[in-house]
């Protein structure tokens, strides 16, 4: 019997970015304070991933996904447009880490994970996973088929959720 | 962040002469430090579109090895020198008149080392920026950090992040015994500080 790799094609996600895959993507980014949201239709095999970096746009509505609160409906229009239902939306979040051991601004990765899970709650999506906090960058990828979101830390992998 | 595509231009130019003064300093002081082994050229000042600076920079995956130095308060910014494991791991040896060390994890001494690195690229950095914008600057006691390049790099980004679109960047290269090394010097200035280079420079063009 023959058994064949499917081949995933990666998609970067860069710093306050939303990108859109299908099943067969794989969405990668590497995350600090950020929150690597994502959210998906897994009957459908869609996902939006988001790269926020900070809780609150104040008002600005030229870069969605660098904002918590401009980066969920943003994600939703996304996956509405390439035929996602809403009703089947679920949400898994990575990062929110204390970079710098605690020095600097270091309540913004929590700031995020709160304002990331306030916008999710505002359009009732449930979180079905999460990996955050610590004082460690981390590198996800998250595969649209199977709903995976795989976590490394310092160059291992180190949970999947 | 409105100026016209000229004076934008110009002002780059004039940041890219201020940082290059600032290496300049910091090379000598590196050269010191490092008994000859070590020189430093700017690369250049950028502006780059914020999603797109870890890519540019090529900082994406790979873990590495950084000293970390904030200037904290109302006009400030994060200083992020970069080094490889290898070269980073042999310049600590070098400093230190020792063997190169062969555990994973980098001791004391060896973190130090860099450390101290650090802070003599950040203070004549900052004695040059001092000089430009006649506010004392003084940078945090070095931070000693080994993780993906693209999440700490993106730490110092936010300052920027509700202001700008685009963040401004000054890369370094070194060089040992004339040949590239795979380290850099990331300066990334916040809000305030970006405006009152920028002020001062219009003043001096």
């Amino acid at each position: 019997m023959t058994t064949y790799a499917i081949e995933k094609t990666d998609k970067k996600v860069g710093i306050g970015q939303i990108v859109v895959g299908e099943a067969d993507s794989l969405l990668t980014t590497v995350l600090g304070s950020c929150v690597g949201v994502v959210i998906y239709d897994a009957k459908r095999q869609i996902a939006s991933m988001a790269h926020v970096m900070l809780a609150n746009s104040q008002g600005r509505a030229d870069s969605p996904g660098r904002f918590a609160d401009t980066a969920v409906p943003a994600m939703l229009e996304m996956l509405r447009a390439v035929g996602g239902v809403s009703t089947k939306y679920r949400a898994k979040l990575a990062g929110g880490a204390s970079m710098f051991a605690g020095r600097g601004p270091m309540n913004i990765g929590e700031n995020n994970v709160e304002a990331v899970r306030r916008a999710l709650a505002g359009q009732e999506i449930p979180i079905d996973g999460e990996h955050l906090g610590g004082e460690k960058g981390r590198r996800v990828e998250f595969a649209c088929d199977t709903g995976e979101y795989r976590i490394s830390v310092a160059g291992k992998d180190v949970a999947s959720i | 962040m409105s100026d016209t595509p000229t004076s934008r231009s110009e002002q780059l130019a004039l940041l890219q002469e201020l940082f290059a003064s600032a290496t300049r300093d910091a090379s000598e002081a590196m050269n010191r430090w490092t008994n000859g082994m070590v020189t430093l050229t700017l690369d250049e000042v950028r502006e780059l579109p914020l999603e797109e600076v870890c890519g540019e920079l090529n900082l994406s995956n790979e873990l590495m090895t950084m000293i970390v130095l904030t200037l904290d308060g109302e006009m400030g910014g994060d200083m992020i020198l970069s080094f490889d494991e290898k070269n980073g791991r042999a310049l600590a040896a070098s400093l230190l008149g020792r063997e190169v060390c062969t555990d994973p994890e980098w001791n004391e001494l060896e973190q130090s080392a860099l450390n101290e690195t650090g802070n003599i690229l950040g203070c004549a950095y900052m004695n040059a920026l001092t000089r430009l914008v006649e506010v004392e600057l003084v940078p945090s006691p070095p931070h000693f950090i080994q993780d993906y390049g693209a999440s700490v790099l993106q730490q110092a980004l936010m300052a920027q992040a509700m202001y700008c679109d685009k963040a401004l960047v000054c890369q370094t290269h070194f060089h040992r015994a004339g040949e590239e090394m795979d380290w850099s010097v990331f300066f990334v200035p916040n809000e305030k500080m970006r405006q009152t280079m920028e002020e001062t420079l219009q003043g001096v063009s």
